[in-house]
Order: structure tokens, then sequence, then C-alpha cells
């Protein structure tokens, strides 16, 4: 293979002076293109019914929702179904909870993830393959296995139904995987930056803060990751806030709809609608991160 | 890889050595710096975080778990009713547990046979240069990734529902059936939907951990297969493929251990239904330990080490395989 790429060198400039002038080049994408994207919008439709169904639900009546079957309009366009989600089923309250949740873990997550990673990379300490072989072999521990312990702990905290507990479990049992990733980011950094600091006689934590920024992306894919699976997290929630609505985020309040309100549909509907709005703003705000973020990741 | 970047690092490493007071056994390592001085507390200070969050919610809870797994308790008053293995007795002989094992199994092989080769053709198709609208298609299939589970498990009970679900509409409406289709009322109907769902749901995290792996392959690559005159087929199977497979198990594993963890579909979607015929180990678990009252600390532990124990075992030999298979491979250069 590698002999025949040798006479590539020469073909390159025609190459990159070729795609007007090659006549068959623009009609073979065209094609390909003519009977791609039909396909994939077949699919994508349905990938986004149930979203499209949910908001159109929104906006329904209860009568509406029960006659109206695959149909996607509407029979009417009312905000009440928002109003009563927001005000009456107490989503205005599961919203800021989860808000708070979501960023509070997310950040603690960063923080010590970063840390930890940054040190484990650089220094030499004793016990320090231990731990970088202990987080590995605890990597792919579920939550839920070990829930009941983790509830025992909080209880004895007296932490047992309030945010800080919650807030306490969601960012206590996960995160080895983002130190492991910070270790693998920190470990590329050249040793002669370091050496260059140490010259200009920087001490630990200014070349702590001289590093961290090169670190952007893998922050970046932290930050996104975890924030969205915060945002949805819904086993430590649930546990942790059992008969107590006002301490719930939108994942578990949603049964709400199920228990008292025997299955309010439209109010369902709309709760959910306010609930992944926001969340499909910033991914399509920070959509180029994932990718290219996670691919830097990956490589370190 | 760091050692080859770091090669050049010895002989400054070689420095340093005026301050050589190593008199510990462990060979030191030529890549990092040895902690000396007030650097140590900042050592400390730096782990300490994580360390008190690792130590609580991770080691101490498997510890607490096994220990907890060989006692009686309901997590009221102390825990002094010591059983020995007698939880471990019951749970064998627990049929529940044993279905909610084999659910647990089902779901994880079917999602994961079903959501990776898919997911990873649309990754390529939608990596390829001539396509068009590639970021609209990407967010299409990330938006379910936004919404919790919960919350994607109650919009399909309606969705599927028989008496006025859309599914049921349509199919209705293009006399497919002339009946309405319950597809909760039967184990293996309801187990399929958990199936799906929960691909539609994830399917755009794993499509962007496959253009993660795509991204590394260096596009000079492709070049030179597309002057060879390679189809799209061939750059995929003998390319693309061989290259990511590193990557790919790595994927593999994630998937298959993530999905061993299904729990909020399983609440809103089947509730463990028919009866209690699509029970999964995470449900289990969280109805003997939070279901009703008497709570079953002890029991539900029980069930939660004997499961991560046959997970274990599962993942790692199938790990295991993996790399005897590829072993074999390049032995015998297929």
């Amino acid at each position: 293979m590698s002999a025949k790429t040798m006479p590539a060198k020469p073909m390159s400039a025609e190459r990159i002076l070729s795609p007007p002038h090659r006549p068959g080049q623009g009609t073979r994408r065209l094609r390909l293109n003519l009977v791609a994207i039909p396909i994939l919008l077949l699919i994508s439709l349905v990938w986004v019914y149930p979203f499209l169904w949910t908001v159109s639900a929104a906006f329904k009546t209860q009568a509406g929702v029960f006659s109206g079957g695959a149909s996607l309009i509407p029979d009417q366009l009312n905000f009440e179904n928002f109003r009563r989600a927001w005000v009456n089923a107490g989503f205005s309250q599961f919203f800021a909870n989860t808000v708070l949740y979501s960023a509070v873990s997310t950040l603690i997550e960063v923080v010590k993830a970063a840390l930890c990673g940054y040190v484990l990379a650089r220094y030499d300490f004793p016990g320090r393959q231990f731990l970088h072989r202990l987080i590995i072999a605890t990597l792919f521990i579920p939550v839920a296995s070990i829930i009941v312990p983790q509830f025992v702990l909080v209880e004895q905290l007296g932490l047992l139904n309030t945010r800080a507990g919650v807030i306490l479990a969601m960012s206590g049992s996960a995160g080895a995987l983002y130190v492991l990733m910070f270790t693998g980011f920190f470990s590329t950094v050249p040793n002669e930056l370091f050496d260059a600091a140490k010259l200009d006689g920087a001490g630990f934590l200014r070349t702590f803060r001289l590093v961290l920024p090169l670190a952007r992306p893998v922050i970046a894919v932290v930050v996104i990751f975890q924030f969205v699976s915060n945002w949805n997290e819904f086993n430590i929630p649930l546990v942790f806030t059992l008969g107590q609505p006002e301490l719930q985020n939108l994942a578990v309040g949603m049964l709400s709809f199920r228990g008292e309100h025997s299955v309010d549909w439209s109010g369902f509907a709309a709760g959910m609608t306010i609930s992944f709005a926001p969340m499909l703003i910033v991914f399509m705000l920070f959509q180029n991160y994932f990718v290219r973020g996670l691919a830097g990741a990956t490589k370190g | 890889m760091t050692a080859t970047l770091e090669t050049p690092a010895p002989p400054d490493a070689g420095a340093t050595p005026p301050a050589r007071r190593r008199t510990r056994r462990r060979t030191p390592d030529p890549n990092r710096d040895q902690v000396r001085g007030f650097d140590k507390l900042w050592v400390f200070v730096f782990l300490l975080p994580f360390l008190l969050l690792y130590l609580g919610f991770t080691l101490w809870p498997l510890v607490a778990t096994v220990y907890y797994s060989f006692f009686d308790w309901d997590g009221i008053g102390p825990i002094d009713n010591f059983v020995g293995v007698g939880n471990y007795g019951s749970i064998l002989n627990d049929k529940l547990f044993w279905l909610a094992v084999v659910n647990t199994l089902i779901f994880a092989v079917l999602n994961t046979a079903i959501k990776l080769p898919l997911s990873l053709l649309m990754a390529i198709v939608l990596t390829r240069k001539w396509l068009k609208g590639t970021k609209v298609f990407r967010t299409v299939f990330f938006a379910p990734l936004i919404i919790p589970v919960a919350m994607a498990g109650l919009v399909f009970t309606y969705l599927l529902n028989p008496s006025n679900g859309a599914l049921n509409a349509l199919l209705l409406d293009l006399h497919i059936v002339d009946q309405p289709v319950d597809v909760f009322a039967n184990r293996w109907s309801a187990l399929l939907v958990l199936v799906l769902v929960s691909i539609w749901q994830i399917f755009g995290q794993y499509m962007i951990y496959w253009m993660a792996a795509l991204q590394n392959v260096p596009e000079e690559v492709y070049e030179a297969a597309d002057i060879d005159g390679a189809s799209e087929w061939q750059k995929a199977t003998l390319i693309t493929l061989p290259m990511i497979k590193p990557v790919a198990v790595v994927i593999l594993l994630l998937a298959l251990v993530n999905a061993m963890h299904v729990f909020g579909l399983v609440v809103t979607l089947t509730g463990g239904g028919p009866g209690t015929s699509t029970y999964v180990v995470s449900y289990f678990i969280y109805q003997e330990a939070f279901g009703s009252v008497p709570f079953s600390y002890g029991y539900a532990s029980a069930a939660a080490l004997l499961f991560s124990v046959i997970a274990f075992v599962l993942v790692t030999s199938q790990g295991v395989f993996v790399r005897r298979a590829q072993q074999l491979r390049k032995e015998y250069g297929v």
C-alpha cells in the first residue's frame, strides 16, 4: 500500500485543482445525496416524532390528546397546560431543583476530577499507582448496586431529605472516568513546559493555573456530559427524595402526573416541553464541542 | 505513548539528583516529579476532594454492601441480626431474582447488539464529506438524550397504549392490524419495547463515541485510498473498522455495562409488568430496599453483590475473549 501511495505526491496538486473540472465528481455527490437524504429524513421523522407529539400535546386539550391518535396538529392553541404544569404541578420547583442539582454536581465533579487527574499525571507520590489501579477497577460499578450504603451514609450525615444530600450523592458516585480523562490529558503535556515554569520560579499552584487552560477540551467534555447526565438523573433523586416533592428534580417530579393527577397528559406534555427546551438550545449551541472535545479526549 | 513522548526527559531527571534522598524501594517514575517539601501539602489538598467522595460514595459502599449482605437488616436500629449466608441462600432460590437477572442480560445483549452496529453505520454516514445537512441530522439523533429516561418512558407509554396511542392509530389506519395491539401485555413484546425505546434514547451518545473514534483515523489514509480508487464500502471495511478496533472494544464494554444498569425506563415504561415479568436487577434491588415496608437492606445488598459478580465475570470474560480473538487473528494473519 505504501508503495502505491508514493506516486500520490505529483497527483495531489492536480487533485486540489480538479474538483470543478472533473465531470463525474459533482453528479456522483448529488446522486449520493439524493439517495441518502430522503432515507435520513424518514429515520429522523421517526426519531423526532415523540418530541413533536409532546410539543403538540402540550397545546391540546385533554380530549384533544385522547382523540388525536397519531396527529400532530393540536385541536387548539392555548397555554393553559403550561400554566397548570408550571404553577399547579410544581414544575417551577422541579425546574429550579434540576438546575441547582445539575450545576452544583457538575461543578464539584469537574473540580475534583481535574485536581486529582493533574496530581496523578504530574507527581509521583506513595500509593499513586495503587490509586490509579483502584479507580480503573471501580470504573464500572453500577450505582444501583451500592445505593443502599450511600443512602445510609447520607442519612447518618443528617443530610437525608435535603438538597445538599442529593447533590452530595449525585456528585459523589460519578467521576472516576473523568479523573482518568484528566490524567490522560495532563500526561501528554510536554515536560518542557513544566521545566520552563519551574525556571520562571512558578510554584505548585502557579504551574497548575498555567496548564489548566490547556485542558479546555477535556473540561468541555466533562461539563457537557456530566451536565446532561445530571439533568436526567433519576435513580439517585428518586431514592433520596422519596415523598419530598419540593426536593425532586424534573425526572422524578414528572412521575407525580401519573399518581395524584391520574395522568394529566396535556399537563405532562407541557411540563416536558418546558424541561427539554433549554437543554435543546444548550446542545445546539455547543454541538461542535461535543464531537471535537470527545475526539481530543480519546486521543490522550 | 507518553513514554516515547517523554524520552528526552531523563537528562533532566538526572540533573535533579542533588536532592536524592530516596530511600523508598519504589522505582521512581522518570516522567513524574517527586513530591517534596511544601508541595506535599498541595498534592494532598488536590487529592482530597476526590478521595473523600470516592471513599464515601464508592469504596465504603462497596465494603458496606458486602457487610450488610450477611445481616437481616431493615435500615432501622442497629445491624445485629447476623444471618451468615442466609440471604444468599434465599436469593439463590428466589425465582424473581433470577427472572430479573435473565431479563437484564437479555436486555443488555439485545440492546448492545442492535445499537452498536446501527450507531456506527450512522456515524460513518454522518461524517461523509459529501453529505449535506449533517449538523441537522446529528442534532436529531442526539435530541432524545436531553430528556430524562423516565420522561421518555412516560411519553412512550402513551404513544404505545392500545386505546388511543399513536402507534395503534397508525397501524389501524394503515390496516396492518384490525385489533389494537397492547405491547405491554406480554413479557417478550414488553422487553422488546424496553430495548427499542432505550436504543432510541441512547443512540446519539454512541453515535458521538463512534464519531470521536472515526476522527482519530487520519484523513490522509482515505485520500490515499481515494487515489487507489477504493469504494466507500472498501474504505469502511478495510480502513475504518480495523483502525477503530481498540476504541470499539471500550465502547462495547461501556455499552454492555450501561445497559445492565437500566432502571428509569423500567420504572416508567413497564413498572416491571405485566405482573413481574419484566423485572430487571436494578428494579429488583430498588423494590427490595425502598419499595415496600419492611425494607430489606440486607437482602437487597446480597442481590446487588451477587449480580455485580455475575456482571463482572461476564464482562471481563468477554473482554478476555475479545483480546484472545484479536491475538489469534494476529497470529494467523486473518
